[in-house]
């Protein structure tokens, strides 16, 4: 062994204090969805929920594509914490892919509807942009939690990691800007609300090795020792 | 690898997970030879220092990221895992720097064409500069047959010659100069 080496091991022995095992991921996404739910309750006090709420959860069709937006959302913080467990299995990764088909086909039949009676040509375009930024203001507590609690893991696939993490913070965001935006017209919630949440999920993993990366995970736990 | 040394190892890193400082030089110091092997198959061109970082830099991320090791889990796939995965993220970082660098392979300190080079390293003429040295002065001759053509030293030349270096530097700088003048007049 090496002279440098056999001090650095000394280094890191005397830093060794004891560590918080990680937790199992769907324990960990448990406790990111109660963060997050939580927030969720407070942005749906503070601006009013849609005035048709009590009627629009009598319908099935909203039920089903709130529960598997919802779904979608847990299945990839589950996912995204799978993914920074080294050697972790990685079928968890295709755990969001389920609800989210779910969430997709839960608009298809609003989607027909509306195709039928308006055909393409009438097809109305026209779209309240609220929906974006209702979707970034609910998805930025769980996005930032999502962040911290993924920093303390392995840095294995940022860019996945990062994306799961983002797919689960907007998809939640979706679900409380379905309680709060009064916007049913499914070609555009199609367009628009699925559109964003996987365009906040593309821009997560393109950022994600800015905040995942062994350089900060390693300064990070220097930091910690000092 | 065996079950027993993978439990081994675990049951090390168990006991490091709660701050046992020796359980956790011994897991370092056992694992460290067998990360060095690892490095050297996957990585064999690099030299000894650059796989010594590489064990280094897996080192730094074992303990960075030592909570997420589940003892109910086997150990050895576990580092793997993260070796595997520091060794191609120094192949990116690598990869990405080298973008940025430009190799320059001892470039000629001049043009390869002649016409921009206003002195010549070796004279077209060798009868012509041969009587050029006979002409000079004794004390340029000698300068130039024992500095240029003989290579000695300023040191070695000096004392064979009787002189000092200082003198002798004096004769070589003149002889240089008288042997241009006589070769320019030539051509």
């Amino acid at each position: 062994m090496t002279r440098d080496t056999e001090q650095l091991i000394r280094q890191l022995a005397n830093s060794a204090h004891p560590v918080r095992r990680l937790a199992q991921p769907y324990v960990r996404a448990a406790i990111w969805l109660a963060i997050s739910v939580s927030y969720l309750a407070v942005i749906v006090a503070a601006i009013p929920a849609r005035h048709d709420l009590s009627s629009k959860l009598s319908e099935p069709l909203f039920v089903i594509e709130q529960t598997a937006a919802l779904a979608t959302g847990i299945a990839a913080a589950i996912a995204a914490f799978a993914t920074v467990i080294p050697a972790h299995n990685r079928k968890w990764i295709l755990l969001p892919l389920l609800p989210l088909a779910i969430w997709l086909g839960s608009l298809g039949p609003g989607c027909l509807q509306e195709l039928n009676h308006f055909g393409w040509q009438a097809l109305p375009l026209d779209h309240s942009l609220w929906c974006v930024p209702i979707i970034v203001l609910v998805g930025a507590v769980p996005a930032v939690a999502m962040v911290v609690m993924l920093r303390r893991g392995a840095p294995l696939t940022p860019q996945l990691t990062a994306a799961l993490g983002g797919l689960a913070a907007a998809g939640l965001g979706n679900v409380g800007v379905r309680i709060i935006h009064p916007e049913d017209v499914t070609v555009m919630l199609l367009f628009w609300h699925i559109g964003a949440v996987m365009a906040l999920s593309a821009f997560a993993g393109s950022m994600g090795h800015h905040f995942l990366n062994w350089g900060s995970t390693v300064r990070a736990s220097e930091n910690t020792a000092r | 690898m065996t079950d027993t040394l993978d439990d081994h190892f675990g049951q090390l890193m168990q006991a490091a997970q709660t701050g046992d400082g020796d359980a956790y030089i011994q897991l370092l110091d056992e694992l460290t030879p067998r990360l060095r092997q690892i490095v050297r198959n996957q990585r064999r061109f690099l030299e000894a220092n650059d796989i010594e970082d590489l064990v280094q830099d897996v080192l730094l991320s074992i303990h960075a990221v030592r909570a997420t090791y589940d003892p109910e889990r086997p150990f050895m796939p576990w580092l793997l895992a993260i070796t595997r995965n520091r060794l191609a993220d120094s192949a990116r970082r690598y990869v990405r720097g080298s973008a940025h660098e430009v190799h320059v392979e001892n470039l000629s300190v001049t043009f390869p064409d002649t016409r921009p080079n206003t002195t010549m390293d070796a004279y077209g003429d060798p009868d012509a500069l041969k009587q050029a040295i006979a002409a000079l002065p004794r004390m340029q001759r000698d300068a130039i047959e024992m500095l240029k053509l003989r290579e000695m030293s300023l040191k070695e030349a000096a004392d064979a010659c009787n002189t000092t270096v200082g003198a002798l530097k004096v004769a070589t700088h003149r002889a240089m100069a008288t042997l241009r003048k006589m070769l320019v007049k030539k051509r």
